[in-house]
């Protein structure tokens, strides 16, 4: 039972009751003074009234007030309310009706929650009478058609069932401040009811001031969906790769991050790993309360190119988001051609022997992204380049003519070459063969050779972390460790023309780029090995190796990609050539999406903002058309929308202050009730109240 | 009774009129002249005074013998005797002095107690005159003879109303100091213990003496006609105030009055006592035509 006010700005006049005691007041306090001769009989008098004269007189001032407080609780229209009062009696009546179609709302008692949220919505509609309009709001993605109140009651449950739950979260700012504008049209009732489950992930970003412009006198009825047992209540956080790069054959470790919400153990959890609608692993877990617990999973790609996985939790009864979804881009082997300029007889003696172990440190052939091959230089007159992704060049004194050809053509078609200058290195062959003679190879000529005493070493001083081969670096102890190597003998060059990745502290270049039609050039104007700098023994020599092979080789190392959360864009980056083409975007429910693609800088971009269900989602073109970019990505629920804790009723209160929220129980809105309209009988009670004190002052 | 006859006896009328005496004679005559003016009742005459011989005298009231002494006309005056003796007994007590609308009951006392002095002297009897508040302010005692109205007017006219009230103790006093039975007028707002002014009326009765009452009340003490909120002093007794809603007071306070001047009334009925209630905006002719009611 309740009590509301249809205007209850009048009740701001209730200060109006205090009146007839301020004009009592204001009267006893004005005493006119007469004298008077026959004051023994007024005291007589007074005397013999005085009981009964006080209590009249305290009856009428209580009359006055009475009847003012019944005026001004007349005019704010007040109406009593039994159950939670459907709509009923207090003139036509405006609602909306939000449905929380959030993806809680189907994690919270397996779908049967939203089932609930509808079957509310309908028994509200059906409560409707003539006269009254209505509008049915989805919090989510209700912007996709155009909404407006309507008094067909068949229409609105139409518009109830064509609510289905959406992938994200529930933005209550964005939904209340579209009913507040259906709302704005006068009506002689007023009301908002938000069917939802009062999940706290979506209340804990709301704030009042995101609403705009809106009446807070309109009530809001929050109708708690859900039931009151906990359910068990975990979710997939997230899925990460542990260490670098997903290559063909290689071991890829995933790591998956389960959370449990609830205050209890969750036991005999199956986590299962999917790769390619395939079931490749599963494991059974326990995840303390309010816990979180890593599953790892180890798992090998036969195939190169992308693959598509999730996750996925299962166990009965099991509330939350049980599926994280991911792409792997998984990279061929990179083949390398390591020419050893200096072979020794003891192989750490080897002028290629930290180069080949940081390609390849175990040694073994499936255990490396990298499959280097050493040759010594008297092989490079018959060994075919185009078995190889990369060369390595390292301290060669000289570049054959035949080689030098074969070179050339070799970097026209995309090749790589990483080059490495040493003590054997005759530098007028070089500028020669490399530099002098077009196409140059080189970036810059070579010049005289500069040794220091070790103590006179100088380090690596700039490093250009934005470039693609050398983002690892951005990484502060990697970069320290870059850092620190000490470089005590290297070539001096003439100012070079491509672009210079890493300097000494003396401001000479360490490491310059060069481009050579589509292939890349890497030039190190330092030796491979130990004899004139202790770059190999730094921790940043092998991500530097791996970092720099893969990008002369022109592609990318292969990666896993957690994808983009529901709701949020995908940016797509193509080639220039793409500019002003459209490609589809398959969702996940195998529906088609156009994107148009608009100059970027030297690239075509697009963006595509219809993430809304959470899967893998695909771009329909031709692998080779795109320049290698990746066809799939993965779109998974926001991890927060599983938590299914319910915010309190008096935090939710408070966020929502001013508005006037009232939470109820479904329960409650099954039992129904009646609103009666007490206008009316104010009405005869005020009559009533102003004869009495009008009998009662004429008795006086 | 004309309109222009009811004039004369208005009391906002006379209050007009500065001399008493022309007020009394205003309103004596006024009434006398609707009536046949009755002779003298006295059996027997007393020298008083002589006083010289004035053309229009007559000539039989010269006193040869005093001619023969003094060799000058003197007339001889006499006192008529009566068998009247009225004490016209006037309350001056500070309540006295209320008026609601323009007359005291002071005033309107005054003119009363004066027309009836003018009246009783006027028919030969003899008048006296007492005025007093919580002690006798002064003492005339009644005397028939000519130009002792003057006297009485004189005192009149010398007298405030002050002071607080004590009537029964003063008609007790009054009725010590009576030598010789007669009719006593009380004129008086008689705002006092009711007992006691009975217990003095009644002794005046035990002496043989008649008495009328005129109860003089304003029209205000009657009907307490105030609005809002009043704080009421007592004009005698000044630490006496109360504050109140006259209006919530009103029906008692009338029902208290009424039930004193019925107590007065019922008790002086028993004692064979004349009363009568006069609020001050009643006419003077009322008064008088109740003294001469009695008298006839």
């Amino acid at each position: 039972m309740s009590l509301f006010f249809l205007h209850p700005l009048y009740l701001l006049a209730l200060a109006a009751t205090t009146v007839p005691l301020l004009i009592h007041l204001l009267n006893r306090r004005k005493v006119k003074r007469i004298r008077f001769p026959a004051v023994r009989f007024i005291l007589l008098s007074q005397r013999r009234i005085s009981r009964s004269y006080r209590l009249r007189h305290w009856i009428l001032l209580a009359l006055r007030t009475f009847a003012v407080l019944l005026l001004v609780l007349l005019l704010a229209h007040p109406i009593f309310q039994t159950g939670v009062g459907l709509f009923a009696g207090g003139g036509p009546l405006s609602a909306v009706i939000l449905l929380d179609n959030s993806l809680s709302m189907k994690w919270s008692g397996g779908s049967e929650d939203f089932k609930q949220a509808k079957e509310a919505a309908r028994l509200l509609i059906s409560s409707l009478n003539d006269g009254d309009r209505a509008a049915v709001v989805p919090t989510n993605g209700f912007d996709k058609s155009p909404i407006r109140l309507k008094g067909e009651k068949e229409i609105l449950a139409r518009d109830v069932e064509a609510v289905q739950v959406s992938a994200g979260t529930a933005d209550f700012s964005v939904a209340l401040a579209r009913a507040y504008e259906l709302l704005r049209e006068p009506a002689a009732q007023r009301e908002i009811w938000l069917l939802t489950d009062m999940a706290l992930t979506g209340w804990e970003n709301f704030t009042i001031a995101a609403l705009g412009q809106h009446d807070p006198l309109i009530p809001l009825k929050i109708l708690r969906i859900g039931g009151k047992e906990e359910p068990l209540n975990a979710a997939l956080k997230e899925v990460k790769m542990r260490g670098h790069g997903v290559g063909v054959g290689l071991p890829i470790h995933l790591e998956a991050s389960v959370v449990n919400f609830g205050d209890r153990e969750i036991k005999d959890l199956l986590v299962q790993l999917y790769i390619d609608e395939r079931n490749r692993e599963q494991k059974l877990i326990s995840v303390p309360p309010k816990g979180e617990v890593g599953v790892g999973f180890m798992l090998q790609l036969a195939r190169p190119g992308e693959h598509q996985g999730y996750v996925a939790l299962k166990k009965d009864g099991l509330a939350g988001n049980p599926i994280s979804y991911f792409t792997l881009q998984a990279q061929d082997k990179l083949r390398v051609l390591v020419v050893d300029g200096d072979p020794q007889t003891a192989l750490v003696q080897s002028e290629t022997f930290f180069l080949a172990r940081a390609l390849n440190p175990a040694g073994e052939r499936d255990s490396s992204l990298f499959l280097p091959t050493v040759i010594i230089p008297e092989g490079m007159g018959s060994v075919a380049l185009d078995a190889y992704q990369v060369v390595a060049l390292c301290n060669v004194s000289a570049v054959p003519d035949a080689f030098l050809a074969r070179l050339r053509e070799y970097l026209h078609k995309g090749g790589g070459l990483l080059l490495f200058l040493g003590d054997r290195v005759e530098t007028e062959n070089y500028n020669a063969r490399l530099f002098d003679s077009s196409p140059p190879v080189l970036p810059a000529r070579i010049r005289e050779k500069r040794t220091l005493s070790e103590a006179a070493a100088e380090k690596i001083g700039e490093v250009e972390t934005a470039h693609p081969a050398l983002q690892l670096f951005a990484d502060e102890r990697l970069r320290d460790s870059l850092q620190s190597a000490k470089v005590h003998g290297y070539f001096r060059t003439d100012r070079a023309g491509g672009s210079t990745l890493l300097s000494l502290a003396g401001g000479a270049p360490l490491l310059v780029e060069k481009r050579v039609g589509p292939g890349r050039v890497l030039f190190f104007t330092t030796a491979a090995d130990r004899d004139w700098s202790d770059l190999p023994l730094k921790t940043a020599y092998l991500p530097l190796l791996q970092s720099l092979v893969s990008y002369v080789a022109g592609g990318k190392r292969g990666a896993m990609d957690p994808g983009v959360i529901v709701g949020n864009p995908k940016t797509f980056t193509l080639p220039p050539s793409y500019v002003g083409k459209s490609l589809q975007v398959i969702k996940p429910d195998r529906k088609e999406r156009g994107i148009i693609f608009a100059a970027a800088g030297e690239k075509a971009s697009a963006a595509f903002q219809e993430n809304d269900l959470a899967g893998i989602y695909r771009l329909a073109s031709a692998a080779a058309d795109i320049g290698g970019a990746a066809q799939m990505y993965p779109v998974n629920s926001p991890f927060l929308e599983s938590r299914l804790e319910a915010i309190g009723e008096q935090e939710l209160k408070r966020k929502l202050e001013p508005i006037r929220a009232e939470i109820l129980d479904r329960e409650a809105l099954e039992k129904g009730g009646t609103r009666t309209d007490l206008s009316l009988s104010l009405l005869f009670l005020l009559i009533a109240t102003l004869a009495s004190e009008g009998w009662l002052a004429q008795r006086f | 009774m004309s309109n222009g006859e009811r004039d004369y006896f208005d009391p906002l009328i006379l209050a007009r009129l500065s001399n008493l005496y022309l007020k009394a004679r205003w309103v004596v005559e006024g009434i006398m002249s609707g009536i046949h003016r009755s002779r003298s009742k006295g059996f027997s005459v007393e020298f008083e005074e002589h006083r010289e011989y004035s053309p229009g005298d007559e000539i039989r009231r010269i006193d040869w013998k005093a001619l023969g002494k003094f060799d000058r006309y003197f007339i001889k005056e006499y006192e008529d005797e009566t068998n009247l003796r009225a004490y016209l007994l006037l309350d001056t007590s500070a309540s006295m002095d209320y008026a609601s609308n323009g007359v005291t009951k002071f005033d309107y006392g005054c003119v009363l107690v004066a027309s009836l002095a003018y009246l009783i002297l006027k028919q030969q009897d003899a008048a006296g005159l007492v005025t007093f508040s919580n002690r006798i302010e002064s003492f005339i005692p009644p005397k028939a003879r000519r130009g002792y109205l003057m006297e009485i007017l004189r005192a009149l006219e010398q007298q405030r109303p002050a002071g607080e009230t004590n009537v029964g103790q003063i008609l007790l006093e009054i009725a010590g100091k009576m030598k010789r039975r007669g009719l006593v007028i009380l004129v008086s707002d008689l705002l006092d213990e009711p007992d006691e002014i009975l217990k003095g009326l009644r002794l005046f009765r035990f002496k043989g003496n008649d008495v009328i009452v005129f109860h003089l009340l304003d029209a205000a003490e009657l009907d307490l006609p105030f609005d809002g909120n009043v704080l009421f002093e007592d004009l005698e007794e000044t630490s006496l105030k109360v504050t109140t809603d006259p209006q919530s007071i009103r029906k008692t306070y009338r029902k208290v009055v009424e039930e004193f001047v019925d107590h007065v009334r019922k008790e002086c009925r028993e004692n064979s006592i004349d009363y009568q209630l006069l609020p001050t905006s009643t006419p003077l002719d009322h008064a008088l035509v109740s003294y001469l009611g009695w008298r006839g």
